[in-house]
């Protein structure tokens, strides 16, 4: 039996009353007197933050978090999302004063530690993309790949290919992957899939030619369908001059086991907060990395963490000229590459590998068993092995007993689970992606597939009971459209609202 | 050669639940799941990488190779340029610290997922009030993305393809900027700034400014130190132009400074860091804030996440969901607004809970302390001598005028390490001599401050 806690919990705004105080900063002893801001600049009006007692700040807070589903909780098989076990040590090392305390402007020779650190995850990480250089400067997965995309279009620029702007990418790939094209002022050309889900290779030789910058794809693809034509697609792409960009959010299928570098891709971005265990943090933050081979490292970003062997030093190496300058105000999300950094030492070369294995395994096992339901089917083909994730369509359900995926998802949450990623990749209908990763035991899998099983007989009987979920979660089923209608965005507006005679929950 | 291991705490599954999966499947072995990739793309070799280690010699490990860094806890740091160190109280870390908030995903499932939406909502809002605004995103990844998205907002929102800033805008917010307008096309251009006041020409602002401009970015106070004047002047000629106004603020400063709502901006940018996101990581993760004035066409343009207020099915219930989601990539893919996804969401819940800490009297308590001592600290400089480079007003930081040589500067920062003093922030107009960029938190006391200007005192002698 699961019920998640409610209470209906006030804002902070509406639990302020005048004078509380939640803490005492340090204050110097100078005059307030000496303050002159000048006159038309000078605040007037203090900003109306709330104002509570410190256990008060503490208890908004506890029960905020038990309105919050996390990996702790349960079961959070999102399709490549890669929801894996934020291991604590990650935690405690991130919470070393040698790192918290570091300036990122300060002298070079008083931040060793951490940029031996950065470092040696730049070798390790270039190590498992079987590419040679590594930036870290990415503070996440989307700014990794608009920082790749970024150094095929400098290299082709750089080679008089100016006329080169066109990124092609299967109609199953991640979101960001056209929007990075675009803010890259690519265009993006989209190839239709075949009917296994893979790219079509003849949509591919129709779709290159001189203005083509290259090929953005992940592999093992969306619906976790390994693209076994990567070196013919390689060798279609390069032909045309174009160059391959991995999209790195389904590493964790193959990590140790297949290296991009060696599929013939060029560039790639790692997603740590994916594949490397770092937090999720209710979305963010994550952070990237960006590996790429000898044609494209003259162009990353500034400055590169280096190392002279000879003095035994860690240096920023700015003096790079084609490079294509910064993506991030300073040296990326540095302490979350640090966790990242602990979870690979933790590891090993051997742990790595076995990662991988583990997910495709379970990721195998959960998807087979959910397929056998009344009302999945397995998207695409059955033939043949997923890798991490698998998609599964509802349609036979929504056809027959009126319940969609998003329904079923909604069940699975009053289970006390967490849904998979619904409704995408868009090439599939009623899409149920379900990615368990190498941390769900068998007997948890053996538990969602029965939980899914049973919710799915109810809703056969009583289809509003799908239609009315989720129950025992914090609040009921969400209606997006009136937040959209009404977009009630702050307190102000909140209370301007409210104050006006206007409807407002 | 360390022994190999059958299990490991993080792998869920038993070699027993392996065989169990495995007879399911009707499978010998977990490489039958490989068998459709190519053998010539296998990689067959042994990873370059360290064994396995057990927890106690991974945490030592690192200590060992983390204790070569030497603090702001350690040294005394001048340093800002964006990012501050700052305390961050007990309760904040406690709260941070809850699995419930770090290890959950983006909200895409709000019934089960109030305790993030709730507190988002609450950041926005707070953001709102520090900046005189009345909409906020839930984070960009720092102050520099903040710049390059707000470019590509202003040019969205006007359809125009240019955009001028001051030179007063920081080297690493200018550089990704630069690097954010290339896909656009935007055309940038710098409007100078007075050299004996530090404050922008509001001339040559007024002059730049056409109909083809989308936008102008001012940093108040800007990279300088300075406290800009005349925004009101230029704000209602941009606006009659049609421009759109973005300021870069520094989010400590509002404490005592107009809201750049109050005054007319349009767009507010800055980094969260510096009240309360969190420490200073050595630059990352931060808290990229981006605020805007209600519009209901020009919202649309924002980027990034947003949390609204909704209805659900229970009949009176308030909830909080991401909304306005067609603007995102997961749905508009190449028309979305940004690419930006994952964000810096627990970094923003941190600044929340900071800013409930600090309150107002609190958020001004530690202002008006910055304020005084980067006062304090140029009234004893002045005594034995040294000057600002810029004589505008300023908040908490200004530019000592040092015009230490190249050749000299490695001493000089050793001098300093001697005294425990990170001295600020290196500056350079020629590229050969350097003043430093001084900025004061409220973890500075007298004492600290009165051994910097004594310690300058001796490094001029």
């Amino acid at each position: 039996m699961y019920r998640q806690a409610k209470y209906d919990e006030p804002l902070l705004f509406e639990l302020s009353k005048k004078g509380r105080r939640a803490h005492l900063p340090p204050r110097c002893d100078f005059s307030r007197d000496d303050i002159n801001i000048p006159e038309n600049m000078r605040r007037t009006v203090p900003p109306e933050l709330p104002e509570l007692h410190e256990g008060e700040v503490m208890r908004h807070y506890v029960h905020l978090s038990h309105q919050n589903y996390c990996i702790d909780t349960g079961t959070y098989p999102l399709g490549s999302c890669t929801m894996k076990y934020n291991p604590k040590i990650n935690e405690t090392v991130a919470r070393m004063e040698k790192i918290m305390y570091l300036h990122p402007n300060q002298p070079v020779e008083t931040v060793q530690g951490i940029l031996e650190i950065l470092y040696e995850l730049q070798v390790a990480l270039g190590e498992l993309a079987g590419m040679k250089h590594t930036t870290l400067q990415t503070p996440a997965g989307a700014s990794g790949e608009y920082c790749g995309l970024a150094l095929i279009k400098a290299y082709h620029e750089d080679h008089g290919d100016t006329q080169r702007d066109e990124i092609i990418a299967p109609d199953s790939s991640h979101g960001t992957n056209p929007a990075s094209t675009v803010m890259n002022g690519m265009k993006l050309i989209e190839i239709k899939s075949n009917e296994d889900g893979r790219v079509n290779m003849d949509a591919l030789k129709a779709a290159v030619s001189d203005k083509t910058a290259g090929l953005m794809l992940t592999n093992p693809n969306t619906l976790g369908i390994f693209e076994k034509d990567i070196i013919e697609m390689s060798r279609i792409v390069k032909e045309a001059g174009g160059l391959l960009y991995y999209d790195g959010a389904n590493f964790n299928a193959i990590v140790g086991k297949i290296r991009p570098g060696d599929m013939g891709y060029d560039v790639l971005h790692f997603n740590l907060h994916k594949t490397f265990s770092t937090p999720h943090g209710g979305g963010g933050p994550g952070s990237a990395a960006v590996c790429c081979n000898d044609l494209l490292e003259p162009y990353l970003p500034v400055p590169t963490i280096e190392y002279d062997k000879d003095k035994d030093f860690y240096f920023y190496n700015h003096d790079r000229p084609k490079s294509i300058g910064k993506v991030h105000g300073y040296h990326g999300n540095a302490a979350i590459a640090l966790r990242a950094y602990a979870y690979i030492g933790a590891l090993g070369f051997q742990g790595l590998k076995d990662t991988a294995e583990h997910a495709v395994l379970t990721a195998n096992y959960g998807m087979r068993k959910l397929e056998k339901l009344d009302g999945f089917r397995l998207s695409h083909t059955s033939e043949i092995p997923r890798k991490h994730e698998g998609v599964l369509e509802a349609t036979p359900f929504l056809r027959n007993y009126d319940v969609s995926g998003m329904d079923i998802a909604k069940m699975i949450i009053s289970r006390g689970l967490h849904a998979p990623t619904v409704y995408f990749p868009l090439i599939a209908h009623e899409a149920w992606m379900f990615e368990p990763t190498e941390n769900e035991n068998k007997d948890r899998i053996d538990q969602y597939v029965q939980a899914v099983s049973e919710e799915m007989e109810k809703a056969k009987v009583d289809p509003d009971y799908a239609h009315d979920a989720p129950k025992w979660t914090s609040v009921g089923r969400i209606d997006s459209a009136w937040s959209v209608r009404n977009l009630v965005l702050s307190y102000k507006i909140y209370k301007e609202k409210k104050e006006k005679g206007e409807f407002v929950p | 050669m360390k022994e190999g291991f059958k299990e490991h705490p993080y792998l869920g599954n038993s070699q027993q639940d392996v065989d169990e999966m495995l007879q399911y499947l009707g499978l010998k072995s977990i490489e039958e799941l490989y068998s459709d990739i190519p053998d010539e793309i296998r990689f067959k070799g042994k990873l370059d990488l360290p064994h396995y280690k057990s927890e106690y010699e991974l945490l030592e490990a690192i200590k060992a190779k983390m204790s070569k860094n030497i603090t702001t806890r350690e040294v005394r740091s001048f340093m800002g340029g964006g990012v501050l160190d700052i305390y961050m109280p007990a309760l904040q870390d406690e709260v941070l610290r809850r699995t419930e908030f770090y290890s959950a995903y983006t909200p895409y499932q709000p019934e089960t997922s109030q305790g993030t939406t709730q507190a988002l909502f609450e950041y926005q809002s707070m953001i709102c009030e520090l900046v005189g605004m009345n909409v906020a995103n839930c984070s960009l990844y720092d102050w520099a993305t903040a710049v390059g998205e707000a470019a590509l907002m202003a040019s969205r929102i006007t359809k125009r393809y240019k955009f001028i800033y001051t030179a007063a805008t920081a080297p690493n917010r200018e550089a990704v900027l630069k690097n954010y307008v290339v896909g656009a096309n935007l055309e940038l251009e710098e409007i100078p700034y007075d050299p004996t006041t530090g404050k922008m020409n509001i001339a040559e602002a007024k002059a730049k400014m056409d109909d083809t401009v989308a936008g102008i970015y001012i940093e108040n106070p800007n990279f300088l130190g300075v406290i800009e004047d005349g925004l009101e002047e230029i704000i209602a000629d941009a606006h009659e132009k049609g421009v759109k106004v973005v300021i870069g603020a520094d989010m400590n400063s509002l404490a005592l400074m107009k809201p750049p709502g109050e005054y007319g901006a349009d767009i507010c940018i800055g980094e969260g860091q510096t009240i309360g996101g969190g420490p200073l990581n050595f630059g990352g993760p931060l808290l990229g804030i981006l605020a805007m004035q209600f519009d209901r066409r020009e919202t649309r343009q924002m980027p990034g996440r947003i949390v609204g207020v909704t209805i659900t099915s229970n009949e009176g219930e308030r909830a909080f969901a991401n909304t306005l989601e067609t603007r995102e990539q997961h749905i508009k893919r190449e028309r979305a607004t940004s690419n930006i996804c994952t964000n810096e969401g627990l970094v923003a819940l941190s600044c929340a809970i900071h800013l409930a800490l600090l309150g107002p009297e609190g958020y001004k308590d530690t202002a008006e302390t910055m304020y005084l001592s980067a006062h304090y600290l140029v009234k004893e400089l002045e005594k034995i001598g040294v000057k600002r480079v810029f004589n505008g007003e300023f908040f908490n930081t200004f530019i000592l005028d040092l015009k230490i040589p190249e050749s000299k500067k490695q001493e000089f920062i050793n001098f300093m390490l001697e005294r425990k003093i990170f001295p600020g922030i290196p500056y350079s107009n020629d590229g050969e001599n350097y003043d430093y960029i001084v900025t004061t938190s409220y973890l500075l006391c007298e004492e600290d401050l009165n051994d910097y200007a004594k310690a300058i005192g001796e490094w001029r002698k």
